[in-house]
């Protein structure tokens, strides 16, 4: 499965293992993800998801192997360095600026992607910045509520605004750690239609629980079991899998 | 009036790093202390003058704040707290025992020369012209800082207190942005410390004790952290506070402590939070 | 020589056992209530004080050794009670709101005991021979009864069903409030038990110190420095570096300046926070990551709470 960065591969993770004190949390995994679609990563608590997203953002370094983003390694960037190549992400407990509104929020990240910062010139002062940020607004649906305080957003809401602000620092690669956690059914499939929306175009790995969210969402999935690579394939080639069935689905 | 203008600019120099950057540090002392000796020691032993020593007052503790907070910045939350305060105590320390350089805890007494400012001078001796230049240089700090804190890096130092982990997954150099913001603060604890011994014409090492910071700590919370002008009212406040009770009753620090222990308690954000609560 | 290297030493256990009961009462109360008691210095000074009082109008210090702690901890259950309950999950704001409180006894102590220091006469007078030295007894009855306690907390923490919730809340705070262990009535209790031990070292400490209200605000960075060297939340861990750091700066001040061997000492402080933030004492990453990225830093600054999220999963359409 080694393919080359020319066939539209943006990320490629080389043999890539992570061990905390003596548990391996991720053993030896490839992927690869190619730009423009939309790769699932799936299987029980425990396989190891998170800790992949956490060495690819750069929040654990791996014990061996090697993180290769658009043809270059990231293994050993900190977490700014590598969101600064292009790499931005969700986690699964919400992660926003609480005290802050919703502009702010949006504002802060798209403004991260500017370089210089003279200490006199007024924030507001900055068009590109401001157009950016109400054009992410409009995006995610959260105009009206621009001026809230974002701790008083609902739910929903928040995960909607995680992920506008990970995609406002204009990622080429977007890591999503369960959207739908948290939420009741009804309100994954609102947040999934507003994702849509949201995500058509981009690349993404996604790690999600809810198998109903996955198969409408992907267009390839992977499956990690005890930190390996179990299968990889297509939804409907990954619900046939005996294989993971046995593991993941638990028949 | 002049001292309250001092701590006035001690406490929105401790606010941009607590109320902004959301570090709690206990060390400002040491820059507080540091800036004295910054203007005392070269006008005393070199014959600067005063104009020299108060730049100096800036660039001295920001250059400390820079080595202190290079360290400092690596822990958070309680350990950021203590390591800040042991900083200030080794300064404090090695300030009362390097007598022959600091005076130690007797301090060191000077006049600061006048200054020449084109076609007219000021004087130190003269307590107007002291209180102007204190009014002047505080005023110019307020203005610089709240230009500081409106500016696209005052709003990376809020995403930071805000929430470290997103603002370092967005792309921000966490802890460059948090020594920035110990460096300037730094510079300007450095700067109040420096203007109180033009002040009071008198350094000492017991300026640098890290109890001194909680006079900062004390205006920033009672006035409200994360506003400029909440120091302001703070230090106002409790320092007109201080000057009418030492008069009454010899209690100033227990009340400065019921006030402070109250308006956590009742008002987290100080006197700015209760005015904003009823004007809505 | 020999005999001021073993009075040093000597002295350097003595004063290292006085230090491991404040540092122990200042590390119970972070290891549970995560809150770093900035007013630990004031109660231990607050327990010397209330000690010479009871001297002065009993004349008998064992009776003060057993009324001023007493006395002590029912004032840290009035503060915890009082003050620190509303805002015990705030760790920054309960910094300064301890700070504030040690503000407002010292000045207390000013106004009511005075400025100048006193001094408590040894209740034992006898002294022994050490080496061509004659050696105060009291100091050796001081240590022992340190000992004493502490064998008591050990049995406490141990033996008992209280000491039992206490190790259990150290451990995980959630876990015990789902088994029902009474979470508010064990802060409660740890922090009187704490103030108790620092007035009860204030006690100790006074017939060898002066007492005067400024004398617990060096004894505080003592014990902060202790409590992490030794590892924050590891009881025996602040024993054993009490004892060792006063012995180092006892034998060292033979040698050096006083003032050296504490800018030393703070020097190793620093090295020990920035390459072991767990302290020396502890094996390294057991529940560094305990309050993780979810944790109340944050909104120190900020008076908002953030919500909680939902974290049941039982919506998952997981396919069985």
């Amino acid at each position: 499965m080694a393919e080359g960065i020319g066939s539209g591969v943006i990320l490629n993770l080389a043999k890539v293992s992570k061990s905390f004190g003596g548990l391996m949390a991720v053993n030896y995994v490839n992927l690869s993800v190619r730009k423009g679609e939309l790769r699932a990563l799936i299987g029980p608590n425990g396989a190891g998801k998170t800790t992949l997203l956490n060495l690819i953002t750069g929040i654990h370094t791996a014990t061996s192997g090697k993180v290769l983003f658009k043809g270059e390694d990231i293994t050993r960037l900190s977490p700014d360095r590598i969101s600064r190549k292009g790499i931005s992400r969700t986690l699964q407990v919400t992660s926003l600026f609480p005290g802050l509104t919703v502009y702010d929020n949006v504002w802060a990240a798209v403004q991260s992607r500017k370089t210089f910062f003279n200490p006199f010139v007024r924030a507001e002062r900055w068009a590109d910045v401001r157009e950016k940020t109400e054009a992410m607004l409009e995006l995610t649906g959260l105009s009206g509520k621009a001026q809230t305080v974002c701790s008083e957003l609902s739910y929903g809401d928040q995960r909607i605004l995680e992920m506008g602000i990970a995609l406002s620092t204009e990622p080429d690669l977007l890591l999503l750690d369960e959207p739908t956690a948290g939420l009741s059914t009804q309100e994954s499939i609102g947040l999934v239609k507003r994702m849509r929306a949201l995500l058509s175009g981009r690349t993404i790995l996604l790690v999600e629980h809810d198998m109903g969210v996955v198969m409408e969402l992907s267009d390839r999935i992977t499956v990690l079991h005890y930190g390996e690579v179990l299968a990889e394939g297509s939804p409907s080639e990954i619900m046939e899998s005996e294989e993971v069935r046995k593991v993941y689905l638990g028949t | 009036m002049t001292e309250i203008l001092v701590w006035v600019l001690f406490a929105i120099s401790f606010d941009l790093i607590f109320g902004y950057t959301g570090l709690l540090s206990f060390g400002q002392a040491l820059f507080f202390g540091l800036g004295g000796y910054a203007v005392a020691i070269p006008i005393l032993k070199l014959g600067a003058g005063t104009g020299t020593g108060l730049l100096l007052s800036v660039l001295i503790p920001a250059l400390f704040a820079v080595i202190v907070g290079y360290f400092s910045v690596k822990l958070s939350g309680i350990h950021f707290v203590i390591i800040t305060i042991i900083f200030a105590l080794i300064g404090s320390t090695l300030g009362e025992t390097w007598a022959w350089l600091t005076g130690g805890a007797d301090g060191l007494v000077f006049t600061a020369p006048p200054i020449e400012l084109g076609f007219f001078q000021l004087d130190p001796a003269d307590i107007k012209s002291t209180y102007y230049l204190v009014l002047t240089v505080t005023a110019l700090s307020y203005l610089f800082l709240s230009r500081l804190v409106r500016s696209p890096l005052g709003k990376v130092f809020v995403a930071i207190r805000e929430n470290e982990e997103r603002a370092r997954l967005i792309g921000y150099d966490v802890q460059f942005h948090k020594l920035l913001s110990f460096v300037i603060a730094g510079g300007l604890s450095g700067l109040a410390g420096g203007l109180y011994t033009v002040a009071l014409k008198y350094a000492s090492a017991t300026f640098l004790h890290w109890s001194i910071s909680g006079h900062a700590v004390v205006y920033a919370i009672v006035g409200g952290g994360g506003t400029l002008i909440g120091p302001v009212l703070g230090a106002g406040l409790i320092m007109s506070l201080e000057h009418y009770l030492v008069n009454l009753l010899q209690a100033t620090d227990l009340v400065v402590g019921a006030v402070l222990v109250s308006m956590l308690l009742f008002a987290p954000r100080g006197i700015i939070g209760i005015l904003q609560g009823r004007r809505k | 020589m020999a005999s001021n290297l073993a009075v040093a030493i000597v002295n350097g256990i003595v004063w290292g056992l006085i230090m491991a009961l404040i540092a122990l009462g200042l590390n119970l109360i972070f290891g549970l209530l995560h809150i770093i008691n900035m007013a630990h210095g004031a109660l231990y000074m607050l327990g010397a004080v209330a000690a010479w009082y009871f001297i002065e109008l009993t004349g008998n210090y064992w009776l003060a050794l057993a009324a001023a702690p007493i006395l002590v901890g029912g004032i840290g259950l009035a503060l915890e009670r009082g003050l620190l309950r509303t805002i015990e999950d705030k760790p920054l704001v309960t910094i300064i709101c301890t700070f504030g409180i040690m503000l407002a006894l010292q000045q207390l102590v000013l106004m009511y005991f005075g400025g100048t220091a006193r001094r408590i006469a040894l209740p034992v007078a006898a002294r022994f021979p050490l080496f061509d030295l004659q050696y105060p007894a009291m100091r050796v009855i001081i240590a022992a009864i340190s000992v004493v306690v502490m064998g008591g907390l050990w049995l406490f923490l141990n033996k008992t069903r209280y000491g039992l919730w206490m190790r259990g809340v150290v451990q995980d705070r959630e876990m015990a409030v789902a088994l029902g262990i009474p979470v508010h009535k064990v802060y409660m209790w740890t922090f009187v038990l704490g103030s108790f031990l620092a007035a009860f070292s204030g006690v100790l400490a006074a017939p060898i110190v002066s007492v005067d209200f400024m004398m617990g605000r060096e004894i505080l960075i003592m014990a902060f420095i202790i409590v992490i060297v030794g590892g924050l939340g590891t009881l025996w861990g602040s024993v054993v570096t009490a004892v060792m750091i006063s012995l180092i700066q006892g034998v060292g001040s033979i040698f050096v300046v006083p003032s050296t061997a504490t800018v030393f000492s703070l020097g190793f402080m620093i090295l020990v926070l920035l390459v072991r933030p767990q302290g020396l004492l502890r094996a390294p990453c057991s529940r560094t990551r305990e309050r993780g990225p979810g944790s109340s830093w944050r909104s120190a600054a900020s008076s908002r709470r953030w919500p909680r999220s939902p974290s049941s999963r039982t919506f998952s359409t997981r396919p069985s």
